[in-house]
């Protein structure tokens, strides 16, 4: 019986033969020696993020149209809020939401986490569940950049953390 | 001037041996174990199969190339009511290649949404966090919905039942004898399938119920048994249909009655055999009126009527008859019904005969359907036809279906809607105009260059992808309006710069094209915009817009109507251009590499009259003294002992004793006043971080600020693939350096590509500035 879930998730995006057909975001997280901060930019397909704003907030957001909803930036910042979150050695970063802006089909949000102390920092953990409320099969992806080293993250709906050992 | 050339490359010889000796003089290594040819240049012997007599070297079809045929005769009755699909046909089957067949296996497509599919199987979840109470009684509650094939019988010619064997998708029909080559059989098959609700339930094919005048648009797609492909390649192409890997299908001719409530309007693959009968008579002179219009689409149902029979469910009905023209065969049959349909259509000329551009739409898609959906049907036979052939069919018809995009024969189904207030966001009617190019582009790729898409998903997706962005800016320069306040059309694929995300992600999501679709971790970067961007940056980068589009004619022509193979194209595009493009072949569709090259350090010299620290040990190490050897020109590097100030601006002839002797005995006064002498001499190292090699392009600034361009063939990297030097002379002392200043070849980091390095503010400084204001 457990068939039908995938049926119905998975056969809808097969159907498209443009357009995105896969439920995916991407976040960089880029660690700024010059100011000692995060520099995190995530990149949501703009119709899935409308989609969410719908349904969560019952928010008509009209992104990157000429009627954009004067209350979009804050609610995305909210769902932000409540979807993506950064543990700095175990305690929950505050971070300040820039702003965002549009590429072709794409919302790019801007995250600055600010006072970062890499020094002693020793445990970076990301809760990202950005879209899986509204999907099943969503599948958010990290890559972390601190002087030189690398790390990539595949979040899913079951698995929404990533930790990181510095 | 040859003879100064002479007397520098001399000289930048000798300068080169130095470099040589200099190496040998290094300590010795341990022994390395030996390797196999691992020359990213080497000829892909290893990787493409043996031409043969069917498919010759060249890429073109060989003097034994054969391919299948299946002619099919199809009543289809649609039941509005209850939402079934009826159908009885009779395949005739050709067997024009050389081996007698045994059984024949027919596709069963519609099963891949039977009760017992497999397909939902295939992939691992796990149990969720939550379920929504929808989704948990979806999954564990109700029964699934069965939309598979029911077969009432298979019979042959004599109308005797034959034996036929069904695994999942694919059905084996036991034929008594096997059928020899050169023979033809017939058979028929009787079927019935439940309609999916395609928004919800998923699919290509299927119905869009409207809630509010309880009507459905039914735009229905590999519905009726379908006969796999035989070939020289794959022999049976049964390859199971899971989803994802669309279809591999035999070119035939088609003879299809469709029934269907008689307030419907049809179109369908194929040219109308009674359209008196089924059209009234304002259509057919609205019609009679298109077929001249060439300028601008005529409406030939308009909204009122359509909107006027949304109520009128009638319960008689109408048989519309379609069939193929000679010498244009199809590869698969598609229709679309609803009595919601308001019809447009417009003349195309196209060389000596007329093509019918025709859109089909609800209500619910104007005003964006009437405004874009023809004039983008228009644009698309018109660019495609220019790099490929004259279309050969009688029509290309677009029709709204909410969510997908979906390509048949003549056919094809697009999204695209209006809110419902009726405004349009530019994403809403780029994406609808960008989708309709994307589908009715598929009638050259694969519905007529018919590569097999259930194993290469990207050889009819990439390039219809590629042309389609070419089609996309042509929309762009004809309709500057419709793209305005842009000034070229916005395309999301084709643009290099575009696929510099993907190709810098995540290795292990990651597949090459060369991969089948259903094994890709991401399938639209796969098989749609890598290849798209891969065959773009080709013509514009690599080969150049003259050579490419000749040998991507070439191939579109030579494989018209038949059934090419990845390595049928490959071979073709080097055939008709004499380009080697092995190279690129390999690195851009067979392996995950990425384009990165940068300019790692820059050296330089000016000439020395002393001899240089390396080519006095060379000397040593010999026993020979400057005596020994013919009159040397040296370079000293700025860090070197011979290097002092005073060498800076001058002349080298001023320098080197040996240079000017030189040219006053091999030069003429005359000449020697013509020339002049270069004073800065430059070592410029490039590194190649990235896996494949490119055309090195180079943009060089002087003092003076003026740029030189040179582009190195891609070739430079084929005896060092990680890192390349070259030496540049100049009157004017060099300033800058930028590697690849136009981003034309997908590099995906470009902070190594400067000299000096620029500090390059990141994207997020940027954006923090701006937003601070």
């Amino acid at each position: 019986m457990r068939k039908s879930l995938v049926f119905l998730v998975v056969l809808p995006l097969l159907a498209f033969s443009i357009g995105h057909k896969f439920y995916v975001t991407v976040t960089n997280v880029n660690y700024s020696d010059k100011d000692d901060a995060f520099q995190v930019t995530t990149r949501i397909f703009i119709d899935d993020f409308e989609e969410v704003l719908k349904e969560r907030y019952g928010i008509d957001a009209y992104l990157a149209t000429d009627k954009e909803s004067a209350i979009a930036d804050e609610y995305i910042e909210k769902y932000l809020r409540t979807k993506f979150l950064v543990h700095l050695n175990g305690e929950q970063a505050t971070y300040n939401f820039i702003g965002k802006k549009y590429d072709d089909d794409v919302v790019i949000c801007y995250i600055e986490i600010p006072d970062v102390g890499l020094e002693t920092l020793k445990t970076m953990e990301f809760d990202n569940e950005i879209l899986t409320d509204l999907f099943d099969e969503q599948k958010n992806i990290v890559h972390v950049k601190w002087n030189g080293n690398k790390r990539s993250f595949v979040m899913i709906k079951s698995n929404a953390k990533g930790m990181l050992n510095f | 001037m040859n003879q100064i050339k002479y007397g520098f490359s001399s000289m930048l010889f000798l300068f080169a041996v130095i470099c040589f000796a200099q190496e040998a003089e290094e300590p010795e290594k341990e022994r390395e174990p030996g390797h196999l040819n691992q020359s990213k240049f080497r000829q892909m012997y290893d990787e493409l199969s043996t031409p043969n007599t069917y498919r010759s070297a060249s890429g073109a079809p060989g003097p034994d190339y054969y391919q299948q045929q299946a002619d099919y005769n199809m009543d289809i009755t649609l039941d509005d009511k209850n939402v079934k699909l009826y159908g009885e046909e009779t395949i005739t089957y050709y067997n024009n290649s050389p081996d007698d067949l045994e059984f024949l296996w027919v596709q069963l497509d519609q099963n891949v949404r039977a009760k017992d599919s497999k397909s939902p199987l295939r992939n691992g979840n796990g149990v969720d966090i939550a379920y929504t109470a929808g989704n948990f009684t979806q999954t564990y509650v109700t029964e699934p919905f069965d939309g598979g094939f029911n077969i009432d019988w298979v019979k042959d010619a004599s109308g005797q039942p034959l034996s036929y064997t069904i695994n999942q998708t694919m059905m084996r029909i036991n034929i008594p004898q096997p059928l020899k080559s050169g023979e033809n059989i017939s058979f028929s098959i009787k079927w019935w399938y439940n309609i999916n609700d395609r928004p919800n339930d998923g699919g290509r094919s299927g119905y869009e119920y409207y809630p509010e005048d309880g009507n459905r648009d039914y735009t229905i797609a590999q519905f009726f048994p379908r006969m796999a492909v035989y070939s020289d390649v794959e022999g049976w192409q049964n390859h199971q249909f899971w989803g994802n890997g669309e279809f591999a299908l035999t070119f035939g001719n088609y003879n299809v009655n469709i029934t269907v409530p008689a307030d419907h309007i049809v179109d369908a693959t194929g040219v109308l055999q009674n359209r008196k009968e089924v059209y009234t008579k304002d259509m057919m002179k609205r019609y009679e009126a298109a077929k001249k219009s060439y300028d601008k689409p005529v409406i030939i149902v308009t909204q009122e009527e359509a909107t006027a029979k949304e109520s009128s469910f009638a319960e008689k009905t109408k048989t519309w008859k379609f069939r193929t023209e000679a010498g244009a065969p199809v590869r698969d049959f598609a229709f679309a019904t609803s009595r919601k349909y308001i019809m447009d259509a417009q003349a195309v000329k196209m060389g000596n005969r007329d093509v019918m551009a025709v859109s089909l739409y609800p209500k619910e898609g104007n005003p964006l359907w009437e405004e874009y959906s023809t004039k983008a049907v228009v644009q698309t036979l018109q660019t495609y036809s220019k790099f490929t052939f004259d279309y050969p069919y009688n029509k290309a018809i677009s029709v709204s279906a909410k969510s997908i995009g979906m390509e048949y024969p003549m056919i094809c189904f697009n999204f695209g809607r209006p809110n419902a207030d009726g405004t349009v966001s530019d994403r809403t009617k780029f994406g609808m105009i960008s989708v309709i190019i994307h589908e009715v582009g598929h009638n050259y790729f694969p519905m007529i260059v018919n590569s097999d898409e259930r194993q290469w998903g990207w050889m009819d997706e990439g390039l219809d992808t590629f042309m389609q962005y070419l089609t996309e800016q042509e929309f762009g320069e004809n309709f500057p309006d419709a793209v305005a306040p842009n000034e070229k059309y916005p395309s999301r694929r084709g643009d290099p710069s575009k696929i510099v995300p993907y190709m810098a992600g995540d290795q292990e999501s990651i597949s090459p094209i060369m991969s089948n679709p259903e094994n890709v971790y991401q399938l639209g970067p796969n098989a749609y915009s890598k290849p798209a961007t891969a065959l773009n940056i080709l013509r514009e980068t690599v080969m150049g817009r003259d050579l490419f589009d000749h040998a991507f004619k070439t191939y579109a022509q030579r494989w018209m109507f038949k059934h090419p193979t990845p390595e049928d194209f490959f071979r073709t595009m080097e055939d008709a251009s004499a380009v080697d493009l092995d190279w690129y072949w390999r690195s851009w569709f067979y392996t995950t590499d990425y384009v990165d090259i940068g300019v790692k350090g820059v050296k330089k010299y000016y000439v020395s009259n002393k001899v240089t620290k390396e080519m006095q040990e060379y000397m040593d190490a010999r026993g020979i003294t400057e005596a020994d050897l013919p009159p040397l020109v040296y370079l000293a590097s700025e860090d070197s002992e011979n290097f002092d100030e005073n060498l800076k601006g001058k002349a080298p002839t001023e320098v080197s004793q040996n240079l000017n002797e030189y040219m006053m005995d091999n030069m003429t006064a005359e000449e020697r006043s013509q020339v002049e002498e270069p004073k800065y001499f430059y070592e410029i190292t490039f590194d190649k971080p990235g896996g494949i090699p490119m055309p090195l392009i180079v943009e060089y600034t002087y003092a003076d600020g003026t740029k030189e361009n040179v582009t190195y063939p891609p070739e430079i990297w084929r005896k060092n693939d990680s890192e390349v030097s070259r030496v540049i002379s100049s009157q004017k002392e060099l300033v800058g350096i930028v590697v690849d200043p136009q981003q034309e070849t997908a590099d995906i980091d470009t902070t190594n590509n400067a000299w000096p390095k620029k500090e390059e503010k990141s994207d997020f400084d940027k954006f923090k500035e701006q937003v601070k204001g």
